[in-house]
């Protein structure tokens, strides 16, 4: 093909896209068919809630939390929380941390079977995604009996959570997680031995594991490209020391190991569970915290496994009832940077696999 | 043969869909049809709680809710009588602002407000997304409660009302201070003084 | 009496009838047949019609069942007239033409598509004698008809003045032409087999009992069925073969700028192609409207639907091809195995092994 001449362009992948997941803007320099650099950019959903935390009482704080991730937003306030809980010297009753555990681990499943949905729909199968959500209203329907709502839960408090479970919940509970395990099975029969889920996710945008520690990815994104890192296990938190589970990896870190990598992070999520509602012990579900809660003088960083990777929280407390500093940590917005390192080079179909596997939540990007 | 494989595991993926055109749909049709089964601490809009006996506002505006609501939806007016007890003059919810987190219903130590499970209040005009007093006192008559306060006598306030909240409260108000063990009728003055600690912000 | 070459079968009567009328008012020849036959192909176009609205309604019931929700369900019982809504709503709606240099291209570009759609179905049989015309090389005329869906592609894409709309409609016109050669080497092996191009001679060599039928013709027969079926699925754009118009991509399709009417013209022909697909996959080898007992057109209209409700469960379930991995499916798979296959359908003939 000498002697023809090809010119680059410019291609804006504008907020209002129906498969990057919230409002992500991403620029394009493309030939032809091809993706030769790529430049997200970001901010299209700040709400300044790193600022307006600071207007507001820690207990105030907690429904703020719940919009700063919106699709796990357990584990948003279980980290606030335990930042919190950290620098006022407050002791979480066992009942506690084990509702905790079961909370935070049926939102990771739920995150999950959400990102099974639109991935699918992404690449093209329709089906999925309504698959993917039957299954997690089973999950929705146990919080909302537990505490009333569906997506913003608001249910982690310092001190342990808002309100206890009631009494049929236990084997509510187990029937939706046998009835998760036994549609997973169906789901990967849908997809995972589909020769053209196979020729459209296989092999295509692998992140190296040396590319994705540099870049500080965590979570699934990381585990598939083959590093064995877990925040529950490797700087363990609450009660996960107690429960015994292996963590997935994957080999290769190409779109399919990450999207098998979740899948797995279910299967390891319904194990969790089922030991935790074993030894669920009796006491009190929350500790006694003053709603003029001032804790002493100091900062801390506490960060947990939420389901896009790690999840942190640094508190800076000036001894008043507001915080002095809240500073984020979104998994999401360091799994985004990773894209331009290793998704230049591709074709436009499968930037959206790989966008779709990163599973990026924009609020977490933005905050 | 790589090419026979994948026609199989085409013909798996039919197999998987295809049955479901025989099955029932999950979904319901709304507005027809709605859900029936929508739990009981389901967090819908706030209303403000009436007596059972009396139909009169539990609300005694201690402004406890107020102090809690993050956003500041809640705006409560009210001036002291000549016996120095608050009377609440106004009592107003901002519904677009509010973000249905339920901690005023926490906060609450009177039973007055909480979140009902009823949620279809959309409206074409915003003036409608402010609801006042009656609004709220309205919506609240027919939501169910269990009556957690502390019994007071005939004497000054109320007339004592029937022991109808004799279990301890275990379903909602986890956070009210001192969970009623059934009926019991306490000297006006020893409520008076309860309810002034309650007022300076109690352990929630 | 003078009837033209159709009119055989369950319609004998009513255009003797028709004759007798046209006769008595004093219509001499050409004029009867010029009549007769406009007639005829307005009728065709309602029926058409009518079929395009009972697909595109029952694509959604479709693909609701099969994800365990209803579909429409608001106009009329479950929802059957939901398409003549959607049909007056775009009709209502502003046709937007922003700075086209070419209009008369833009303009004729949702004709053409519209009309070669139609123009396929002079020479489909939707029963015994049913037929516009039965010319004696039938199956040829829908080949090359199907083809000019091509030019009005690329007349969109051009006529949009939009670099996006450009890539895409070229995209789409590089895949229908790839798909044309695999689709025509399948058609080959059953004119092979039957000796003859005219459809009516297909449905009829296929007559008796069902292993007559072209698809039981093995080796030859399902290879040649599967691979017009797929062949047939990417010439209407259809998943998993619907890069060009998937809306999750990046560079739109061809019919990014029109809005309106002119879009339901490429939407209606996207269907109308699906049902001509479907209708010559039952021509050719199931059998067209052979069947016991019942009209001959039931079974037609019966065979036909259960290939379309085919391609309905294609695109609900599988993702979609990447477009390069389109093109060397057609052209590293297909056609060497539709070539393939045709020189085992010719050995076959050669040696007069028939089962």
């Amino acid at each position: 093909m000498q002697g023809l001449r090809t010119e680059e362009f410019q291609v804006n992948m504008g907020p209002h896209h129906p498969s990057t997941h919230g409002v992500c803007r991403m620029v394009l320099t493309m030939d032809g068919e091809r993706v030769l650099k790529i430049e997200p950019v970001i901010g299209y959903l700040h709400r300044a809630i790193e600022k307006v935390c600071e207007n507001r009482t820690y207990v105030q704080c907690l429904p703020l939390m719940d919009r700063f991730e919106y699709v796990t937003s357990m584990a948003t306030n279980q980290v606030f929380s335990m930042a919190a809980e950290k620098l006022g010297g407050v002791e979480v009753p066992e009942r506690a941390e084990y509702l905790r555990v079961i909370m935070v681990e049926l939102n990771r499943i739920a995150s999950h079977l959400l990102f099974y949905g639109v991935t699918a729909m992404d690449i093209g199968a329709y089906t999925p995604f309504l698959y993917g959500l039957r299954e997690r209203e089973l999950i929705i329907d146990l919080f909302e009996e537990t505490c009333g709502q569906r997506l913003t839960y608001n249910y982690i408090r310092i001190g342990g959570v808002s309100k206890d479970i009631l009494p049929g919940f236990e084997q509510r509970c187990r029937k939706a997680l046998d009835t998760i395990e036994a549609k997973l099975v169906e789901y990967e029969g849908l997809l995972n031995e589909n020769p053209i889920w196979l020729a459209r996710t296989k092999g295509i945008g692998i992140l190296p594991a040396e590319t994705a520690i540099a870049y500080g990815a965590s979570g699934p994104v990381l585990r598939a490209s083959g590093v064995d890192y877990d925040v529950r296990r490797d700087d363990p938190y609450s009660i996960y020391h107690k429960l015994d589970w292996k963590v997935p990896t994957q080999k290769s870190g190409d779109c399919f190991d990450r999207y098998m990598q979740r899948l797995d992070e279910i299967r390891v999520s319904i194990k969790i569970i089922r030991q935790a509602l074993d030894g669920l012990p009796e006491g009190e579900f929350k500790a006694k915290v003053s709603p003029k809660f001032k804790p002493a003088p100091g900062e801390c960083y506490n960060r947990i496994e939420s389901a896009r990777g790690e999840m942190g929280c640094h508190l800076i407390s000036n001894g008043g009832p507001k915080p002095l500093r809240v500073k984020l940590r979104g998994s999401s917005y360091n799994n985004l940077q990773v894209l331009p390192a290793f998704g230049a080079n591709c074709m436009i179909a499968d930037l959206v696999a790989i966008f779709a596997t990163l599973d990026v939540i924009l609020p977490e990007v933005d905050r | 043969m790589g090419v026979l494989k994948d026609i199989k595991n085409l013909i798996l993926g039919l197999t998987i869909t295809g049955p479901y055109l025989c099955r029932h749909a999950v979904t319901v049709q709304y507005p027809e049809e709605k859900r029936d089964d929508i739990p009981e601490r389901s967090r819908g809009v706030v209303v403000l709680l009436s007596d059972k006996e009396t139909g009169e506002l539990n609300c005694t505006a201690c402004e406890l809710c107020m102090r809690t609501c993050p956003t500041g939806a809640i705006r409560i007016k009210s001036h002291r009588d000549e016996n120095k007890r608050k009377v609440l003059d106004s009592f107003v919810v901002e519904t677009a602002l509010c973000c249905y987190c339920g901690m005023c219903e926490e906060a609450c130590n009177f039973c007055a407000i909480k979140m009902a499970t009823m949620y279809e209040f959309s409206t074409t005009d915003i003036n409608d997304t402010v609801w006042d007093m009656k609004k709220l006192q309205k919506y609240g008559r027919n939501v169910p409660y269990e009556d957690t306060r502390k019994k007071k006598s005939a004497a000054a306030e109320k007339p004592a009302p029937k022991p109808d909240a004799g279990k301890p409260a275990e379903a909602k108000a986890e956070e009210a201070p001192k969970p009623v063990e059934g009926a019991k009728p306490e000297a006006p003055a020893a409520s008076d003084e309860k309810k002034d600690e309650t007022n300076k912000g109690d352990e929630q | 009496m003078n009837t033209p070459i159709l009119a055989v079968g369950e319609l004998l009567p009513l255009f003797q009838w028709c004759y007798g009328l046209l006769q008595d008012i004093g219509l001499k020849s050409p004029w009867m047949e010029i009549v007769v036959y406009t007639l005829l192909a307005t009728g065709v176009f309602c029926l058409l019609a009518l079929i395009a609205l009972f697909l595109v309604w029952w694509e959604r019931k479709i693909a609701g069942h099969l994800q365990q929700r209803y579909g429409p369900m608001r106009t009329g019982w479950h929802g059957w007239y939901q398409t003549v809504m959607d049909a007056l709503k775009l009709l209502q709606k502003e046709d937007i033409q922003v700075a086209i240099r070419d209009k008369g291209i833009f303009f004729w570009a949702p004709v053409l598509c519209f009309t070669a759609a139609f123009l396929a179905y002079v020479v489909i049989p939707f029963g015994d004698g049913l037929i516009v015309a039965d010319l004696n090389v039938g199956i040829l005329y829908i080949m090359a008809v199907t083809t000019l869906t091509i030019i009005s592609l690329l007349m969109a894409g051009w006529g949009s003045h939009n670099k996006y709309a450009l890539l895409g409609g070229m995209r789409s016109a590089a895949q229908v032409v790839s798909y044309e050669v695999p689709m025509a080497v399948s058609v080959l092996v059953v004119v092979l087999f039957v000796g003859s191009l005219s459809m009516q001679d297909i449905v009829k060599s296929q007559a008796g009992w069902i292993w007559n039928w072209h698809i039981f013709q093995l080796p030859f027969g399902p290879i040649a069925f599967a691979t017009y079926l797929v062949a047939g699925a990417a010439e209407s754009n259809r998943t998993p073969f619907d890069i060009p118009e998937a809306e999750q991509e990046l560079v739109a399709g061809y019919n990014v700028e029109y809005s309106g009417m002119k879009f339901a013209m490429f939407f209606l022909a996207e269907f109308i192609n699906m049902f001509t697909v479907s209708a010559i996959t039952t021509t050719l080898f199931l059998g067209g409207w052979n069947g016991p007992f019942l009209p001959s057109w039931f079974w037609f209209l019966l065979k036909t639907l259960i290939m379309v409700l085919l391609l309905m469960l294609f695109r609900w379930t599988y993702p979609r091809l990447r477009v390069d991995q389109l093109m060397k499916f057609a052209w590293k798979f297909l056609v060497p195995v539709t070539f393939a296959n045709l020189v085992i359908a010719g050995w076959f003939k050669y040696a007069g092994w028939y089962w």
